[in-house]
């Protein structure tokens, strides 16, 4: 199925209010699965555990379906309602630390990236708090203003800003400690 | 660290947080799930509702129904009345009570009388 005819078929069941039309939650799920997976995936950064939170999610999408008006609107209850699974998770369980080297590299560099570098800015990232690792994976995954990020894990949007330069500036010395100030 | 920098290290965050794609077969589980959850939903529902449906259970229902509110009505009636007679209990030892303080006032006054009559002899 094409983008546009996923995107169709999504907004069709929304404007049904028809959860039970399994091609049209079908759709919504193909849509949005890499970023919510993504956003586990970064944040957990274990794979399994990011699957398992990625399908709850989606569960709770089936049945939130008739209260959401819009494909924006969706979006937007999947990114809060993911970042909120993650810090619930993460309380709940307390699990071990997986490897971050276990997450797959991305499979198509738009640029010329470092993989050292690649891998320590993972490595720094989840070892961050649980706020600011979600802040930042909003920010760089989903490209998410820090205004959005703030209406999405209800927090203000100074907050937002100051976990953003805290850990920017806290990646930038673990990064140029342990590679050295020419690689960045 | 300069403009050039701070760009680099962003783009290389963007790139360390890309979005992975899913599993492969992720869509097919989650509707499997879906469709479990749906099915034993509607199970239960069913199955909740639909027994009434047959007359022996909904007669053995009503019966039971009926018994409960029979005994319920019993019981509330038997609470009711040995409150009555606790209550009669109660007002009689009141009275028992009363009787026995102005007896004992008045063996006290008599008492007293006495000891008073003896004191004025001597």
């Amino acid at each position: 199925m094409r983008k546009s005819e996923t995107l169709a078929s999504a907004e069709r069941t929304l404007a049904d209010h028809s959860p039970d039309t399994r091609t049209g939650f079908a759709a919504l799920v193909r849509l949005h699965q890499s970023m919510v997976f993504s956003i586990a995936l970064h944040f957990l950064a274990d794979r399994p555990a990011a699957e398992e939170l990625a399908q709850d999610v989606f569960l709770q999408l089936h049945a939130n379906l008739p209260n959401l008006k819009s494909e924006d609107h969706v979006k937007f209850w999947l990114r809060k309602v993911t970042a909120h699974r993650c810090i619930d998770h993460k309380r709940r369980r307390k699990l071990p630390q997986v490897s971050i080297e276990e997450i797959a590299e991305p499979s198509a560099p738009t640029r010329s990236v470092d993989p050292l570098l690649q891998r320590k800015l993972r490595q720094v990232i989840a070892s961050l708090p649980e706020k600011p690792r979600l802040v930042m994976i909003l920010r760089y995954q989903e490209d998410m203003e820090p205004e959005e990020i703030a209406e999405a894990l209800a927090m203000p949007v100074a907050t937002v800003r100051s976990h953003l330069q805290r850990s920017l500036a806290l990646l930038r010395e673990k990064v140029s400690r342990s590679i050295g100030e020419v690689t960045i | 660290m300069t403009d050039k920098n701070t760009n680099q290290v962003e783009h290389e965050l963007k790139h360390a947080l890309s979005r992975q794609e899913a599993p492969p077969d992720f869509a097919d589980k989650m509707l499997a799930r879906v469709g479990e959850q749906h099915s034993m939903s509607t199970v239960m529902s069913h199955s909740r509702w639909k027994v009434f449906t047959r007359p022996l259970i909904r007669w053995a229902a009503i019966t039971a129904t009926a018994a409960s509110l029979a005994i319920g009505g019993i019981h509330y009636r038997n609470v009711q009345r040995e409150r009555s007679k606790g209550e009669a209990a109660k007002q009689q030892l009141m009275l028992a009570l009363r009787i026995a303080g102005s007896k004992l006032q008045l063996a006290k006054a008599r008492v007293n009388e006495i000891n008073a009559t003896q004191a004025a002899n001597r």
